[in-house]
């Protein structure tokens, strides 16, 4: 038995400690303030690494207060400690950053404490061991960040982002409260814990009772709402009102709240095919749509808005299918890779610059596409057998997310095939889409190592598991050959009007902005 | 129809459309940006009557506010003197009755400026639907794609006139209608299908009379912000060019088709348009507080002239020795505090001032490039290319490589493949964001790129007239110092969309590293150098010549040994140790403005992604000075002035006076009043906050989520957080030669004349270093009192 406490649930104390010093210094060019914030987000980053060290010594703990087993209850296993570590580095990243980059802000010191108040509550979020915990850290979030949207509140934009974004984000927080209710009534807990194994037990028995098939649904509304899920992915695409450190901790830190909360509660919603078939369709849509619109954006930041949308509609496709590590798998990856994306985005221009530079692209044609295609299923089912001979066999589910990810690929190599790419850039694409596709896999069987005794495992798929899996694989490869083909067509006038109608988002956000009066003049102008 | 009116002519229409254009100012993209003369369509007005005309129109103040004047008069930095010298000089018929009735105005508010309603405003007023935020959303929506240069991967059919295009767009566009203004699809799609003819129609529906129609288009324009610059910018790239573009009257179509909906959407407005379009009719005539606003103005920059005159005490003695060292430099005026940092190191080092493409005229072409970059101010066409290119098989590795690297950035983009990215690179961001953090990323130098050389090769003679046309521009025909330094100058910076705005302004928005290695390259060409004496240039045989890039974030000094120079060897290693040292001085002496720098860790801000503020920039230029050096050596000028070195007696036919008045005075009018533009006018002229910078296109910026386009300098270019770090004074231009010769030269180009009748820029001759005349609108000069040096002698 350990005598100290998880070092990780002392990390929301730190940074809370310096936000509590930011209030008395709230204006420009706060003294120590931003370097103590820094200082603040890099120790808790060191708690959040000791706690994954005691894990790894001592094994998962849970710690409540009172010491009842009820009310204020924290939780350290794999997937808190992975996603406290995440976290914890994206937040130190992140306030690394403010410091320089806020310099000079009339409201500098404000914003630090904001910051640090956000990064707390997703801290707490995450090692959350029952819902009223996480309901609360959601809330908090929630506070925080329109406290950060509307950082510019002279901005009517800025008050328009931030409106949409509270009716969503604390919709969820009312479906997340409604779904504990029903799981209260359905099993008499809403310890996490405790609701994994009575989601497991009932799913071994093959009967849910209605109320937790409602709580499964509004869990999945509350997931969906917060992770920007068609249709109501447009506060998402308008948060770029606020400094880019909050759009970084937003898209790395904060979105992943969704996808957390269902990994947290996977054996229920598993034991739930509607909500599992509802997460395939929603996310699979939102992941396409999302990634479409994205083609069309030419504003930076807004492009990657959408990308998130679609990166996070993907992995609700992932939890519906039951690849519940590889969720995770994906909301760590891009994580990542959004941070940096947003913190990195003044290079924009330059990028764009160098894109002429080398020459004009080759275009591949459709007999260039349908061999890419060919040698991409090649590489794949050679790289699948390699891994399913090391590592065991694989589910339908997983096979069928890597033939989905294979045509992404596929692009890789056709871009190689096009007639005018020389011979050495064809080996270069090459040798990338079997460093892709090893590296995919590589990182899925870390991923099955790591989470996977603690996750559910992945369902055996029946009738409606299989028309879905049928579904997801037909219109991803379908989305991905007309992208192999796009210049082929993308120009013609037939598609000028899609392509009008992709770029309004299908006009959903200027929708909800008729209904919550967005298009009404600011009282200020 | 409304309105009883004269409708105008086609013929007339058209040049009232091109003259609307004009008053707009070009907006470079920012891959490379040069700095813009906002008020470039208003030289012909002066500050007053340019105040009232884009106040009218963008609401704009070109003028701080006068508690910051107060505050100068209040701390004496602004005399009695000076504000009378100013009163005196005013030409306002109501101007105040004299310095009481002055020093009472300044103490006063002074009136807002404020734009006059488009017919999106006034239908907000009326509807209560924010019309003209539905515009800025709609039109940038649609115009990010139109002018993106590959940012996203599914752009427009590319080809396409804007206004077509648009049409095309907004027959689609479903969010007006969604917004209520119900039927515009259509009203789009039936709209005129040219853009004249819909400017036309749009001009009877608005009941435009010809008096209005001017100021009318200007305010269109101007609603466009950024969008309408960077059309402006297409049309003067193709009028450079000897072609017509008419991108601005196509934007200005597609704004007026948004009026004439909105009229018909809401005709109860058309009272208050009639009022308005009247008082666009009217002429542009300055209040009385914009005449008081340009006095204290003038007076505020005269106390500056008065230091600067102050500091000025007459030319030093120049050393009769060979230099050891004579080191040329931009006249970017981040140059003069290096220059006086390196001259401090040695006696035996002269430094020159000369514009930072050495006087040659590039079309350059990189390394592992296809793009053809003009390194070359962008008032000249480039007469000569250059290239960088390297040996056929380092070229082919290089485009792979950069291929090879395209295509992934296009897998990571494009749908479907971006999951499979992010499942198989996203956990190596981790490292990158590491590394990144820690500014830890050393790529960003790199190795230099292969020498630059004239390609076509012009021949030996072609050659040797270039590099002497050069040399005898920089007042470098003859004494020669043993070395020779070329210094171009580039600033680097981290993460940075306005990175190119830092770069050299005489070599279009990049860095000067190509034109001072090639003119040293020709230089050293054994065949040049033989050639030269016919072309009345000697340069001993012992002189080297050696490029070099000054950069202007941290200091260092990099030296391209291009040329083999084994009896220049100890020379070389000297020159760097001087180098080093004027780089730690230079450091020192910048990091007191920087806020929170200090002279260690200035070098940190090239590499730090979340520095806003890396450099200064020309933040706080205010003077420009051709003379011999002798006339500002040892004086501390604080980086504020344009250094250029110039010998009138040097100067057979002033042919080279000419050169210096119509090229880089004006390109410095262009710097100094975009800094001014930025400062006084942000929300028109300027860049806006860098937090929420969302990089469009490939070109510029906007805020947020869109809307429009920002053109100018980011607020944190030129404001430190606590006060404005570029004290908006229009630019003191001291010559030192003969006020006839300058009176001459003015009276042949009437556009710089231009400039400085109506004060866009200050005008004083020099003699023997000190202030002798003031210019006076009109080609006359009126004699400045000798001033005496007062005790501190920074400017």
């Amino acid at each position: 038995m350990m005598m100290i406490p998880p070092l990780s649930m002392l990390a929301p104390l730190v940074l809370l400690a310096v936000a509590a010093m930011a209030a008395a210094q709230p204006g420009r060019r706060p003294g120590h303030l931003p370097r103590l914030s820094e200082l603040a987000a890099l120790a808790s980053l060191a708690l959040a690494l000791g706690g994954a060290a005691q894990l790894v010594a001592f094994g998962p703990v849970r710690v409540a207060l009172p010491d009842t087993g009820a009310g204020f209850a924290l939780g350290l296993d794999a997937l808190s400690a992975t996603m406290t570590v995440l976290v914890a580095f994206i937040g130190w990243v992140v306030m690394r950053y403010a410091r320089t980059y806020l310099d000079g802000e009339a409201r500098e010191g404000l914003f630090h404490g904001l910051m640090l108040a956000a990064l707390a509550a997703v801290l707490v979020l995450v090692q959350a061991a029952n819902l009223p915990v996480m309901i609360l850290a959601f809330v908090a979030v929630g506070i925080a960040l329109r406290h950060l949207l509307l950082f510019y509140p002279e901005r009517p934009a800025a008050r328009r982002a931030a409106a949409k974004f509270s009716i969503v984000w604390h919709a969820g927080d009312l479906a997340l409260l409604a779904a504990t209710g029903l799981l209260a009534s359905a099993f008499g807990t809403v310890d996490l814990a405790a609701l994994a194994t009575a989601g497991s037990a009932a799913a071994a028995q093959g009967a849910l009772p209605a109320t937790a098939h409602l709580a499964v649904a509004a869990l999945v509304l509350a997931a969906m709402l917060k992770t920007a899920a068609f249709p109501l992915h447009g506060w998402l695409t308008e948060v770029m009102e606020a400094p880019t450190p909050v759009s970084a901790l937003l898209h790395a830190g904060i979105i992943n709240g969704g996808g957390y909360l269902l990994i947290r509660t996977a054996d229920v919603v598993q034991a739930s095919p509607g909500g599992m078939a509802a997460l395939v369709m929603l996310g699979g849509l939102t992941a396409l749509f999302g990634a479409v619109v994205m083609l069309t954006q030419s504003a930076i930041k807004t492009a990657l808005a959408w990308s998130t949308v679609a990166q996070m509609g993907f992995m609700l496709l992932q939890c519906g299918l039951g690849l519940w590590p590889l969720a995770l798998l994906h909301i760590v990856a891009h994580s990542m890779y959004k941070a940096h994306a947003f913190l990195g985005s003044g290079g924009a221009v330059r990028a764009v610059a160098g894109l002429k530079r080398p020459g004009p692209v080759a275009v591949p044609d459709i007999g260039a596409v349908m061999k890419s295609f060919a040698l991409a299923l090649l590489l794949y089912g050679a790289v699948a057998t390699l891994f399913s001979l090391a590592a065991g066999p694989k589910s339908p589910q997983a096979l069928a997310l890597g033939a989905m990810l294979i045509f992404g690929v596929a692009y890789l190599v056709a871009q190689g095939l096009a007639d005018a790419a020389p011979a050495a850039l064809t080996r270069r694409t090459g040798l990338a889409a079997l460093g892709a596709a090893l590296a995919y896999f590589t990182f899925q069987q870390v991923a099955g190592a790591l989470w996977g005794a603690q996750l559910p495992p992945v369902p055996v798929a029946g009738p409606l598991e299989w028309a879905l899996i049928v579904l997801a694989v037909a219109s991803f490869g379908l989305v991905a050959f007309a992208q192999a083909l796009f210049p082929l067509w993308a120009h013609h006038p037939a598609t000028a009007g899609l392509r009008v109608h992709l770029a309004n988002g299908l006009y959903l956000n200027a929708l909800l902005d008729r209904l919550i009066g967005g298009f009404r003049a600011p009282a200020s102008r | 129809m409304y309105l009883k009116h004269d409708q105008i002519t086609p013929a007339r229409l058209s040049g009232i459309v091109d003259a609307a254009a004009h008053a707009v100012p070009p907006a470079f993209p920012l891959d490379a940006t040069v700095a813009v003369n906002p008020f470039l369509g208003q030289s012909d007005e002066d500050l007053a009557t340019a105040s009232a005309r884009l106040a009218r129109v963008a609401g704009a103040p070109l003028t701080p506010p006068r508690a910051t004047h107060a505050a100068a008069m209040a701390e004496g930095r602004i005399t009695d003197a000076d504000l009378l010298a100013a009163l005196d000089a005013s030409t306002a018929p109501d101007k105040p009755a004299d310095l009481a009735a002055l020093k009472t105005a300044a103490q006063q508010g002074g009136a807002p400026a404020k734009s006059l309603p488009t017919l999106a405003e006034l239908a907000m007023a009326e509807t209560g639907t924010d019309w003209p935020s539905i515009i800025d959303r709609t039109f940038g929506l649609w115009a990010a794609g139109q002018f993106d240069r590959g940012q996203a991967l599914w752009t427009p059919a590319p080809g396409r006139d804007a206004y077509a295009a648009w049409r095309t767009w907004a027959s689609y566009d479903l969010t007006p209608e969604i917004a209520g203004l119900a039927g515009f699809c259509a009203h789009a799609a039936d709209a005129p299908d040219t853009p004249d003819r819909a400017i036309l129609r749009a001009s009877d529906r608005l009941g435009l009379t010809e008096d209005a129609a001017g100021s009318v288009f200007h305010r269109l324009l101007m609603d466009l912000g950024g969008w309408a610059q960077h059309g402006r910018w297409l049309s003067w790239q193709a009028e450079l060019a000897g072609g017509t573009d008419d991108t601005p009257a196509q934007l200005l179509a597609i704004r007026l088709v948004w009026e004439e909906a909105l009229l018909a959407h809401a005709p109860q407005i058309g009272a208050q348009w009639a009022d308005t379009l009247a008082a666009h009719a009217r002429p542009v005539v300055p209040s009385a507080d914009q005449a008081v606003d340009a006095i204290l103005q003038e007076a505020a920059e005269r106390a500056h002239q008065r230091r600067l005159a102050a500091a000025l005490v007459g030319a030093t003695e120049a050393a009769p020795t060979r230099p050891a060292l004579q080191a040329a430099f931009c006249i970017d005026v981040r140059s003069e505090v290096f220059r006086r940092a390196l001259e401090s190191q040695d006696p035996a080092i002269e430094t020159i001032g000369f514009a930072g493409f050495f006087g040659l005229p590039l079309a350059h072409t990189a390394h592992g490039s296809d793009v053809v970059e003009a390194h070359l101010p962008v008032l000249l066409n480039p007469a000569m290319h250059s290239t960088s290119h390297g040996t056929a098989q380092g070229e082919h590795t290089a485009r792979i490589a950069a291929r090879a690297t395209r295509a992934w950035g296009r897998f990571r983009q494009a749908a479907v493949s971006s999951f499979a990215f992010v499942e198989a690179a996203g956990p190596v961001y981790g490292v990158k964001l590491l590394r990144d953090a820690l500014g830890a990323d050393k790529t960003a130098p790199g190795t230099p790129s292969p020498a630059p050389r004239l390609d076509p090769d012009p021949g030996p003679d072609a050659k040797a007239a270039a590099a002497a046309a050069a040399l005898k521009a920089m007042s470098l025909a003859r004494g020669h110092g043993r070395v020779v330094l070329l210094l171009g100058h580039g600033a680097q910076v981290t993460n940075n969309p306005h990175e190119s705005a830092y770069h050299c302004g005489a070599c279009g928005g990049h860095t000067g590293e190509v034109s001072a290695r090639l003119l040293a390259a020709l230089l050293n060409d054994p065949e040049v150098r033989a050639a030269l004496p016919a072309h009345g240039v000697d340069v001993p045989a012992d002189t080297l010549f050696l490029a070099g890039l000054h950069d202007t974030t941290t200091d260092a000094v990099t030296l391209y040994r291009d040329a083999a120079a084994p009896d220049h060897a100890e020379d070389t290693r000297r020159i760097a140790r001087w180098l080093k040292r004027a780089g730690a001085a230079a450091r020192a002496e910048r990091a007191a403005r920087l806020p929170g720098a200090t002279a260690q860790d200035i070098a940190a801000r090239a590499v730090n992604w979340a520095e806003l503020r890396p450099e200064w920039g020309l933040a706080g230029c205010a003077a420009f000075i051709a003379a011999p050096r002798a006339a500002t050596a040892g004086v501390d000028l604080g980086g504020r002035a344009f250094l250029h070195s110039y010998d009138w007696r040097a100067d057979d036919g002033f042919g080279t006076l000419e050169l210096i008045l119509t090229a880089p005075v004006v390109v410095a009018s262009w710097i100094s009043l975009q800094y001014y533009g930025s400062a006084v006018a942000p929300v028109a002229f300027g860049g806006g906050t860098k937090l929420i910078h969302n990089v469009v296109g490939g070109i510029g910026v906007v805020q947020g989520n869109g809307g429009k386009l920002r053109p100018g300098l980011p607020w944190q270019a030129v404001h430190d957080g606590d006060a404005l770090a570029h004290d908006p004074l229009r630019l003191s231009v001291m010559i030192e030669a003969p006020q006839d010769r300058i009176t001459a030269i003015l009276e042949r180009h009437p556009d710089v004349r231009a400039l400085f009748d109506n004060g866009w820029m200050h005008l004083f001759a020099l003699e023997d270093g000190q202030v002798a005349a003031r210019y006076r609108p009109g080609l006359t000069w009126a004699a400045e009192a000798a001033v005496c040096s007062g005790p501190g002698r920074a400017a």
